[in-house]
């Protein structure tokens, strides 16, 4: 199974159990728009945690009909992230989305070591991009969360994308570890680890995805550009997975795509025990619809 | 190996340093009976010429020239393969150490600028259904990552004087998997991956394998590890000369082989054998160096 648009992504909930979305200091605008949405759209049942009062107004002021919304009343920020953390630790919620809280707070609850969401694997962040000029979707990992991943970060940062393709039904997915050349070089770190990544695949050390690289970024989206090249590799041009060498290249594809590309983007938490959709107010009221979205399609539980 | 022989065409000189060895004789005078090389015995005159009369070959039909100790004997050597008096050099009864001093002189050695100096050897042996390259059991104690790059290329080239077009290069280590207890692994998929964008050419390569994935095709089978190299390797590339060594050693002592190897990397061949090495296998080394020149 292929996605060809983010929209596809709805048929991966459609008929299935409604997800529980928790969030967490809910007394947002922005979030409390993009979860009303999906809720009308039957992609998530809510749980609001928060100040009531706020969130009420905030709903009335916006013309948010949440009547029949479970609003559970925490003035308090932290406890409130806390109360949310707790009830998807407890299992009774499948997604955590983060309100009106710092992203920092929202991590130390989540990595808390008596009710948090830890799973002993790194956090990564995972962003699914629709763009015209490619035949699919594509994942870019990790363009906010790692800043200079090391060997077994990327190995982790891999696991965990692969494992969120394949709940998106992707059996094998194709993953392009990018580097500046398609070349191994010495002085190029970023080729030497895509290379060790490359071969730990080709051993089943890393599983359920197949890995080539170093790719350059024409090789890994373009057939032709591969061939050009005379490169034999069954991911260059068809690549689902764009492994990022470090936060700056990442987020620089990230914003030019969106920016230059007006790539449509939905972007999750990879790492916990479930998906974690933590937008920032610079996202569209789209692209915060659209990851809550891709967190429903991809929660196992 | 006798193919290899056969398929020999031109007559070349071989210069011996410190000639005076029945052993070195012995092989020399080999080649020079089937037409193989003319060969100048650099030493003391009288020594070698009590040598060859023990061994009870004629010694006028090497040309001999005299020298006073091992180390010019050496020196003289590498000095007749500069001016093109010697197309091979051969080491006789001198040290190791003080031979590949006089090749690797800055000044007056025969060094290829730049290049990594390596040891490969073909090996003969009955349990094997095609000739063995391996590198390097002499030279390199702990290749890093550039010197393993030049083995295999050295391999490679000497693979394809024997006809092999695309040999099949076996990165050896003590398991398939990748691991950071062993930093050859890490070496190994990085070659790997050069070989596949053709940084590394005319071969296939994988690694890290054990030596039964490398040579055994029901080894490959049983552990399910789905590799290009298909238990059929042509090249073993192992990761210390204290892994390869023995491996030859024990391939020469239990498993009945023969063995013809070269040092790589310099202007001409030089051949370096362990003076414990068989006559039959100093003969292949001196017919090996026919083909590589």
């Amino acid at each position: 199974m292929v996605l060809k648009t983010l929209n596809d992504l709805k048929k991966l909930v459609e008929g299935g159990p409604r997800k529980k979305l928790v969030l967490a200091a809910a007394q947002d605008q922005h979030s409390l728009g993009a979860v009303v949405r999906a809720w009308k759209a039957d992609i998530i049942e809510p749980i609001l945690v928060g100040d009531k009062e706020t969130i009420q107004n905030i709903c009335t002021e916006n013309n948010y009909d949440i009547s029949g919304l479970r609003i559970i009343h925490e003035p308090e920020t932290d406890k409130s992230v806390e109360m949310a953390v707790r009830m998807v630790s407890s299992k009774q919620a499948d997604i955590l989305m983060k309100g009106k809280v710092g992203t920092s707070t929202l991590l130390r609850c989540v990595l808390n070591r008596e009710w948090g969401l830890r799973t002993g694997n790194l956090l990564s962040h995972f962003a699914l991009f629709e763009v015209e000029t490619y035949h699919k979707v594509i994942a870019v990992t990790d363009v906010a969360m790692n800043i200079a991943p090391n060997l077994k970060d990327k190995i982790a940062i891999v696991n965990n994308s692969v494992n969120c393709l394949n709940n998106l039904g992707y059996v094998m997915p194709k993953v392009a570890v990018l580097g500046a050349v398609e070349m191994v070089n010495e002085n190029m770190e970023a080729t030497l680890d895509a290379a060790l990544l490359s071969k730990m695949n080709q051993r089943d050390q890393i599983r359920n995805c197949l890995i080539d690289g170093p790719l350059a970024f024409d090789n890994a989206v373009s057939l032709e550009s591969a061939k050009h090249k005379g490169i034999k590799s069954d991911v260059a041009g068809d690549t689902d997975l764009l492994l990022m060498p470090d936060i700056e290249v990442g987020n620089v594809l990230y914003k030019s795509l969106v920016f230059f590309a007006k790539a449509k983007v939905a972007s999750i938490i990879l790492g916990a025990l479930v998906p974690i959709v933590l937008t920032s107010r610079s996202d569209s009221e789209q692209a915060k619809f659209d990851s809550i979205l891709l967190s429903a399609a991809a929660s196992k539980w | 190996m006798e193919e290899m022989v056969l398929g020999l065409q031109k007559k070349l000189r071989v210069a011996v340093a410190w000639a005076q060895d029945s052993n070195t004789i012995g092989a020399i005078d080999e080649a020079v009976k089937n037409g193989l090389i003319e060969a100048v015995l650099i030493g003391k005159p009288s020594e070698i010429q009590k040598t060859c009369m023990e061994g009870r070959i004629d010694p006028d039909k090497f040309m001999i020239s005299s020298c006073g100790n091992e180390y010019e004997a050496s020196q003289e050597a590498v000095r007749m393969a500069r001016n093109g008096d010697a197309d091979i050099i051969m080491k006789g009864l001198v040290g190791t150490d003080k031979f590949l001093k006089a090749v690797m002189d800055k000044e007056k050695g025969i060094m290829i600028p730049g290049a990594v100096l390596s040891y490969v050897a073909a090996i003969e042996v009955p349990g094997y259904h095609k000739l063995m390259f391996i590198t390097d059991p002499a030279v390199i104690p702990f290749p890093d990552l550039d010197q393993k790059i030049s083995m295999a290329r050295y391999a490679v080239e000497m693979a394809g004087k024997f006809g092999i077009e695309k040999p099949k290069v076996a990165l050896i280590g003590a398991s398939e998997k990748m691991s950071r207890h062993f930093n050859n692994s890490v070496d190994y998929a990085i070659m790997c991956k050069m070989a596949d964008r053709g940084q590394i050419k005319n071969c296939v390569m994988d690694g890290p394998l054990d030596i039964f994935l490398a040579c055994d095709k029901g080894s490959a089978v049983i552990k399910g590890v789905n590799s290009p190299v298909d238990g059929d390797a042509d090249i073993l590339l192992f990761p210390s000369l204290e892994s390869c060594n023995p491996f030859y050693k024990g391939l020469m002592l239990f498993g009945k082989g023969e063995l013809a190897g070269l040092i790589r990397g310099t202007e001409k061949p030089v051949i370096v054998m362990s003076r414990s090495e068989s006559e039959r296998s100093k003969y292949y080394c001196i017919a090996l160096s026919c083909l590589m020149t």
